[in-house]
C-alpha cells in the first residue's frame, strides 16, 4: 500500500474562522482526511504535536505569531514540513489585527488596558516575515471549494498554479450598470485576486482586498483613479481593513 | 500536588490549566490559562469608520460572527438614532437563530460528547458513531445554509449592515430552506435522544445565571433587560454600574457581577427563560428530567447538563427559525434606504449569543468615526464560573490515575464550550 500523505493544521491567534470553514465543507473534508494520516488538527483531536521528529508533508498555518510561543512553535513546523501553506487573510497578509501597525505602537492598547506591563505588543507580521511559505490559500475566510482543489494537489506534493486574474472576472457586475465602479464606489476588484466568487460584490459590498493584491501588477494608477471618487485618506483606510496597504507600499517603492 | 495541561484540544482557540493542591487534595491555586495573542479589536476601532465596525467585529470570532456583526450593528444604530425595519428584524432574528444552532451543533457533537465514550479524536468519532454523525451534520448544513441565504456566506456573513441588509435575500432559497427544515427537526430530536442518554457525572454548585429577558418570549436578540439570579436591571445599569471587568489582567479582561461569578449561556438562557421555549422543546426537557427523577432545582446546579440545554436550544431555535421564515415570505421583501446623520453620541446593545450575552458599547464622532469602545463577551464572563466548577471538582477525582483526571478537567471545561478568540479578541 502506498504511504498516505501526513498532513497537519495549526491555528495561531485568530478569530479560527478557516478552520470552520474546513469543517462546513462535512463529508467533503472529512473524505480528503480520509486519505491522509493527520498529525496535528487540534479542533477536532486531542493528540498533542509531537516534540521529536514528524517529517509532514503539508502543514497548513491559520492566523497570525503573537506570542512567543507561536513564533517558535511556527518554527517547529517549518522545520518539520515539506510544504507550508498559509491559509487565510490573517497568515497570508495580516489580516484585521495589523490595523493596529497604523495607529502608534501604545496608542491601541491603552484604549483596552491600564497595566501594560508584561503585556505583549508586537508589531503584527505575517507568518512569511518568519519562516519561507511555499503556497498561499487567501480571503477572510478562505473559500472552502478552492481549498479543497488546491489541497488535491499539495499533498501530492505539488505546488499549484495560480492564475493571476481580477475578481471583476468572477463578478456578476462586471460590465454593467451595477458594478461599483460604474458608481463611482472604490471597490478592489480589479487589483484582487480572485477565487471566492466575488462574494462581497455579489452581496452588494465592495472588494476590500482581503485575497491579496495579484502578482506582477502595479496598482498605482487604479488607486489613483480610486482616490477621485473619494478622499485619499478613505482609499487608505480601505487598504488598511485586510492588512494590504504595506504590500502596496512596498510595490510602490519599487 | 500539581496538575498542568498545557494545551486543551478542541475548544474555540488554544487554553492551559494549572492547578496545585494541599497532601489533603485542598486546592490551593487554580488557572485556567487563555493562550491566544491579543490582537486589540477595541482599541483598532478607534478612528475607524462606523460602517467598518461590522466587517472588523466579525473577524473577533469565526464560529460567532454574527452575534458580533449584529451587536455592533443595533449599538451604532442606538447611537446614530436609526430605527430599523420589522423586515430588519426578522431576517436578523432568522441569522442569530442559525448562528446559534451553527455554534451548538459544533460543539455539541465535535467537541464535548466524544467526551463522554473516552474518544479523542473526531474522526474515530465519525466512523463508530454513523447515525448521529448524519444527524449532526445534517442540522449544520442547514444552518450553515441559511447563514449563507440571508448573509451571503456562512463564515463571516457579508450582507448585514447598519440599517438592515446590503442585499436582501432570495424569497425561493427561503422557500426552499423551509422544505428542509421538518429533516432539521427530526434529527435535532435524535441529537437530544442522544444527549438524554449519556452519563452526565453528578454534579452540585449554585450559581448565579445571566441572560436578557423580556417576559413575553425566549429572549435572543436585543432586550432592555438583563435578568441575573431573582434580580432584573436595564442593560445599561447592569453594565455600567453591575458588573465590572478587571482591566489590570490581561489578556482577558474577565468580568464578576458585584464581586461574585456567574455563568451564561444555554443552562443560563434556559434557567431565566424555560418557560418560553417552544413547546416541543420544552415537553423534550421536561421529559428528561421525568425520566431521571432530576428536580428542576438540581438540574440547574449541574454544569454539565449546559450540554443537554444546548441540544433543547437547537431543536427551539430550528422551530423559531421556521417561524421567521413563514413570516418573511408572507409578503414581498422591500428594498429599503436608510439615512444616516452624524452627530457626537453612544450605543450600547446586548443580545445572546450561542456562549451568553454579549454587550457592545461605541461612541462615535461627528465625523462618524468611532471614539470609543467596548466588547465584553459571555467567555469573558463565565471564565470566575469555570474557576469555581473545577475547584469543585478536583477533590473529587483525586483518586483517579493522571490521564484520568485530565479527562475530566477537559471534559468540564469544554461542557462551557469557551471561545477564546472571544475571550481575547
Amino acid at each position: 500500500m502506498k504511504r498516505k500523505p501526513k498532513i497537519a493544521f495549526f491555528s495561531l491567534t485568530s478569530c479560527e474562522g478557516c478552520q470552520f470553514v474546513l469543517i462546513d465543507l462535512g463529508e467533503k473534508f472529512f473524505n480528503l482526511l480520509k486519505k491522509v494520516k493527520l498529525i496535528d488538527f487540534s479542533l477536532i483531536e486531542e493528540i498533542p504535536f509531537p516534540k521529536g521528529k514528524v517529517k509532514i508533508d503539508v502543514s497548513f498555518v491559520e492566523g497570525l505569531p503573537i506570542k512567543k510561543e507561536e513564533v517558535r512553535l511556527l518554527k517547529k513546523i517549518r522545520k518539520e514540513s515539506k510544504i507550508l501553506v498559509a491559509i487565510g487573510n490573517c497568515a497570508a497578509l495580516g489580516g484585521i489585527p495589523e490595523m493596529k501597525n497604523y495607529q502608534g505602537k501604545e496608542r491601541t492598547i491603552r484604549y483596552i488596558y491600564k497595566r501594560l506591563d508584561g503585556i505583549l505588543n508586537p508589531e503584527i507580521k505575517e507568518i512569511d516575515n518568519f519562516v519561507k511559505v511555499d503556497f498561499v490559500i487567501s480571503g477572510c475566510p478562505i473559500n472552502g471549494e478552492e481549498f479543497l482543489k488546491f489541497a488535491k494537489d499539495l499533498i501530492k506534493g505539488k505546488i499549484p498554479k495560480i492564475s493571476q486574474k481580477p475578481i471583476c472576472s468572477e463578478c456578476p457586475h462586471q460590465g454593467k450598470k451595477t458594478c461599483f465602479l460604474k458608481k463611482r464606489e472604490p471597490c478592489l476588484g480589479p487589483i484582487t485576486l480572485r477565487g471566492c466568487g466575488a462574494v462581497c460584490p455579489k452581496n452588494s459590498q465592495l472588494c476590500y482586498g482581503c485575497r491579496g493584491i495579484l502578482k506582477g501588477i502595479n496598482p498605482k494608477g487604479f488607486l489613483e483613479t480610486l482616490k477621485k471618487f473619494k478622499k485619499p485618506e478613505e482609499i487608505e483606510d480601505n487598504l488598511e481593513i485586510f492588512g494590504i496597504k504595506d504590500n502596496i507600499e512596498k510595490l510602490k517603492a519599487l | 500536588m500539581k496538575i498542568i495541561i498545557p494545551h486543551i484540544h478542541k475548544i474555540e482557540g488554544d487554553a492551559g490549566f494549572w492547578a496545585r493542591l494541599t497532601r489533603k487534595g485542598e486546592v490551593k491555586d487554580l488557572e485556567f490559562q487563555t493562550l491566544l495573542g491579543l490582537r486589540q479589536i477595541e482599541g483598532i476601532l478607534i478612528g475607524r469608520r462606523y460602517f467598518e465596525v461590522p466587517i472588523i467585529v466579525s473577524r473577533i470570532c469565526g464560529i460567532c460572527p454574527v452575534p458580533h456583526i449584529l451587536a455592533a450593528c443595533t449599538a451604532l444604530e442606538k447611537a446614530l438614532n436609526i430605527k430599523v425595519s420589522e423586515q430588519t428584524i426578522l431576517l436578523r432574528k432568522l441569522l442569530l437563530a442559525a448562528n446559534i444552532i451553527y455554534s451548538h451543533t459544533l460543539h455539541l457533537f465535535f467537541l464535548s460528547l466524544p467526551d463522554f465514550f473516552d474518544i479523542e479524536s473526531d474522526l474515530e468519532f465519525l466512523k463508530k458513531f454513523k447515525k448521529e454523525s448524519k444527524a449532526a451534520l445534517g442540522i449544520r448544513k442547514f444552518s450553515e445554509e441559511i447563514l449563507e441565504i440571508v448573509g451571503g456566506r456562512t463564515v463571516h456573513p457579508i450582507t448585514p449592515i447598519i440599517g438592515g441588509f446590503a442585499k436582501l435575500p432570495e424569497k425561493e432559497n427561503l422557500r426552499k430552506a423551509l422544505e428542509k427544515i421538518s429533516k432539521a427537526i427530526e434529527n435535532a430530536i435524535f441529537l437530544i435522544d442522544t444527549f438524554k442518554k449519556i452519563n452526565y457525572p453528578d454534579f452540585k454548585k449554585k450559581t448565579l445565571f445571566v441572560s436578557i429577558f423580556n417576559g413575553r418570549d425566549y429572549p435572543f436578540y436585543l432586550e432592555k433587560i438583563v435578568k441575573i439570579g431573582k434580580e432584573k436591571f436595564t442593560v445599561g445599569d447592569f453594565y455600567s454600574t453591575k458588573i465590572e471587568e478587571d482591566l489590570k489582567n490581561p489578556p482577558v479582561k474577565r468580568v464578576k457581577f458585584k464581586g461574585k461569578a456567574y455563568m451564561l449561556g444555554a443552562i443560563a438562557r434556559l434557567k431565566n427563560n424555560e418557560e418560553f421555549l417552544k413547546e416541543s422543546a420544552k415537553e423534550k426537557l421536561e421529559e428528561f428530567r421525568k425520566e431521571n427523577k432530576i428536580p428542576i432545582k438540581e438540574f440547574f446546579k449541574n454544569t454539565y447538563f449546559n450540554l443537554f440545554s444546548q441540544a433543547i436550544e437547537v431543536l427551539h431555535f430550528l422551530e423559531i427559525s421556521k417561524d421567521l421564515i413563514e413570516e418573511i415570505i408572507k409578503t414581498p421583501l422591500k428594498e429599503e434606504k436608510i439615512e444616516i446623520k452624524f452627530k457626537p453620541s453612544s450605543g450600547l446593545s446586548a443580545l445572546e449569543a450561542p456562549r451568553g450575552t454579549l454587550f457592545h458599547y461605541y461612541e462615535i464622532d461627528k465625523d462618524g468615526r468611532i471614539s470609543n469602545c467596548n466588547i465584553i463577551t459571555p467567555t469573558a464572563q463565565f471564565l470566575h464560573n469555570l474557576e469555581e466548577d473545577l475547584k469543585v471538582l478536583l477533590p473529587k477525582i483525586l483518586k483517579l490515575k493522571k490521564k484520568d483526571q485530565i479527562r475530566k478537567i477537559r471534559s468540564l471545561i469544554r461542557v462551557y464550550d469557551p471561545c477564546i478568540s472571544c475571550a481575547i479578541h
